[in-house]
């Protein structure tokens, strides 16, 4: 049985088993503007340890691109460990850099972001999260589609207006193992994505197929407890424009919508900042409000800005919060035993893209250090 | 709706049934040591609110429309609650320092203190949370400057069980500090000031609505507002080298706070000396099931 039964059980787990990892990490705060006091910042385009993240324009722009512990950037755990679970046992942070302090960090599992740089326009913009495919076993085992550069590791299910392919099934996770911005291959696992191991189909099926995004292999239910952020790769234009989201939410309810006039842009966000992060009224942090009762996203399907940006890409990332470490004093770590929390232990799934927030409590300076460590155990 | 065990705090929490939220609210006003402050007026994130509505009227607060921590949507006929607060203040003058979050329910601008009349209350909104007055307080916040006489004044209330004509004792206004924001009846020393709430009539359990206000003397400048708050939670930040942090399903005896459906919420504090351009930031996680 995956998960442990028994304090007993995660010692035997760690020390008899081996089934333990430490990470250490390094991140600096983003090299352009100084992180502002009552802001919050995404770090996982900033450089350190692991490296900086490439997001923005990849693939097709409002075009969902996936992240997993594959990722550039993303902070290593140790990999599948299926059928197995791995958990956080603890974690810390400190900054030895001056008037660094106070902070929060949150560490994320970031499932993906869609691209926008179409911020000049005040119309509502569709995002994609599904396309139509033609499948073709003859032609090397090709998915064909067209306006989605889906790209590798993208994880869809498919569905069907007559019969599937033979060899492909309903309800069931693949992942997308790209050739060019119109095919790619599917396979049953990430690991399999790895080793180029892809699904035979032995025909092209009957009717209309369709993949579409599911996240539900990294968040319970599909969408629970999954967040939405916004952070520019490409510093924004003048213009502080309310935010519009329309999005399915973790019960599959589609259309949903945040708040009709917030949250709102800040003028001229840098790159890495949360766009709509600070202070005064409009400022939320760190994550887009949902609408009431709403407990997480599956997939957004639109976004509008009330006026333009002037220029500038940015991007809605969506993540699901697994920690919070506050710090206080330069030099002193903040260490956290999630062994004793409830709800204990944060699962890290199989391909998790771990990268970090920062809210800034006071003015940091750009390219200030922040180090630490992650320990994980699975059985 | 709530939970039934620790196992469904657990469910809800991971099936994402949370909220969280961070602020930084920053005084702009020389606060002393003693005397207790509003922080819903300190300007940071949640903006502030100054108590801007018709004089003598009642006027409900609520998230939706007035701000506040935004602990996201209504959850009806789930229950909301305060599972984990946080709060740091990293400059030694902002230490010790005890905050209590409020429900902020209602409120009545713009007392005069420069009258000895009965000033007599508009009640045509009354209460959309905590409807039954059980448990609300009432906390008197300076919004024009006084003079610092010393006068002193009482409310006369309905209480929680209906009955009208209700008086306070007389409650002595603060002779020390006079800026926006001061909870009026608090001071570290002297007679007649006894915390933040002001003291029902023996017996009260609290408060639907204020019917009107008298002050003894009436000489002196500056206004105030009467406030009708539910206190749901307290904690205190001791030291500047490490956060305060309270989980009140580990740390209270599961006695998780209740958050009423569009609940505005915000702290007040007791500082131990000036808080101006001190940051209080932290953060709130909120979890309905």
């Amino acid at each position: 049985m995956a998960g442990f039964t028994s304090l007993d059980d995660i010692v035997n787990e760690m020390t008899t088993n081996g089934k333990f990892r430490r990470t250490d990490w390094n991140k600096l705060t983003h090299a352009v503007g100084t992180q502002a006091a009552g802001t919050w910042y995404a770090l996982p385009h900033s450089t350190g340890n692991p490296g900086a993240m490439t997001l923005g324009a990849v693939g097709t722009n409002l075009a969902f691109h996936p992240c997993t512990d594959r990722t550039a950037g993303a902070i290593p755990h140790g990999g599948d460990v299926s059928t197995d679970t791995k958990h956080i046992m603890n974690a810390s942070a400190f900054s030895a850099a001056a008037t660094t302090m106070p902070s929060i960090f949150m560490l994320v599992d970031m499932l993906g972001w869609y691209p926008v740089t179409t911020t000049t326009t005040t119309t509502g913009q569709t995002l994609v999260n599904s396309a139509t495919v033609t499948a073709s076993s003859s032609s090397g085992l090709l998915l064909t589609y067209a306006g989605w550069d889906a790209q590798s590791y993208t994880p869809v299910r498919f569905t069907t207006t007559t019969t599937l392919p033979t060899g492909l099934s309903l309800n069931t996770t693949y992942y997308l193992v790209r050739v060019s911005a119109t095919t790619a291959r599917v396979a049953t696992s990430l690991a399999n994505v790895d080793s180029g191991t892809v699904v035979a189909y032995t025909d092209a099926g009957t009717g209309t197929h369709t993949m579409t995004v599911y996240l539900g292999e990294r968040a319970p239910s599909e969408g629970a407890g999954v967040q939405a952020f916004l952070t520019p790769s490409v510093a924004l234009g003048a213009g502080t424009p309310n935010i519009t989201l329309t999005y399915t939410d973790a019960a599959g309810n589609a259309g949903n919508t945040t708040p009709a006039t917030l949250p709102q842009s800040n003028a001229t966000a840098p790159i890495g900042q949360i766009e709509y992060s600070g202070t005064g009224a409009g400022k939320y942090g760190p994550f887009v409000p949902l609408a009431a009762g709403d407990s997480g996203i599956r997939t957004i399907q639109t976004f509008q800005y009330s006026v333009t940006h002037t220029s500038g890409t940015t991007n809605i990332v969506l993540c699901r919060p697994l920690l919070t470490l506050p710090m206080t004093t330069v030099g002193v770590a903040s260490e956290r035993d999630l062994l004793n929390q409830l709800p204990s232990l944060p699962r890290v799934y199989d391909g998790a893209c771990l990268v970090w927030l920062m809210y800034a409590g006071a003015a940091t300076p750009v390219s200030s250090a922040f180090y630490g460590h992650l320990d994980f155990a699975w059985g | 709706m709530g939970f039934a065990s620790i196992a469904g705090i657990v469910s809800a929490d991971t099936a994402g049934q949370t909220k969280y939220v961070t602020y930084r609210k920053v005084p702009a006003v020389v606060t002393g040591a003693g005397t207790w402050y509003d922080y819903s007026m300190a300007p940071g994130n949640p903006a502030p609110q100054y108590y801007a509505a018709t004089p003598l009227s009642a006027q409900v607060l609520a998230r939706s429309t007035d701000g506040g921590f935004q602990h996201g949507g209504n959850v009806a006929p789930l229950t909301k609650y305060v599972r984990r607060v946080t709060a740091m203040a990293v400059s030694a003058a902002g230490v010790p320092q005890l905050l209590t979050l409020c429900d902020y329910l209602m409120f009545y601008p713009f007392v005069d203190m420069g009258t000895a009349d009965v000033q007599t209350m508009d009640n045509t909104q009354v209460l959309t949370r905590s409807t039954d007055g059980v448990g609300v307080r009432i906390m008197a916040v300076l919004v024009a400057p006084h003079g610092l006489v010393g006068d002193s004044f009482t409310v006369t209330y309905t209480n929680s069980a209906g009955v009208a004509g209700r008086v306070t004792p007389a409650h002595t206004m603060s002779t020390a500090i006079a800026v926006n924001g001061t909870i009026l009846t608090t001071q570290q020393t002297g007679q007649g000031r006894n915390g933040p709430f002001l003291t029902l009539q023996a017996g009260d359990v609290g408060v639907r609505s204020i019917e009107s206000v008298q002050c003894a003397a009436g000489t002196d400048v500056g206004l105030f507002t009467l406030v009708l708050v539910k206190p749901l939670a307290e904690l205190t930040v001791r030291e500047i080298t490490a956060p305060t942090e309270k989980d009140f399903l580990l740390n209270s005896a599961a006695k998780l706070p209740v958050v009423d459906d569009d609940a505005y919420l915000n702290f007040i504090a007791c500082p131990n000396g000036s808080l101006t351009g001190i940051p209080l930031l932290g953060d709130l996680t909120f979890l309905w099931g």
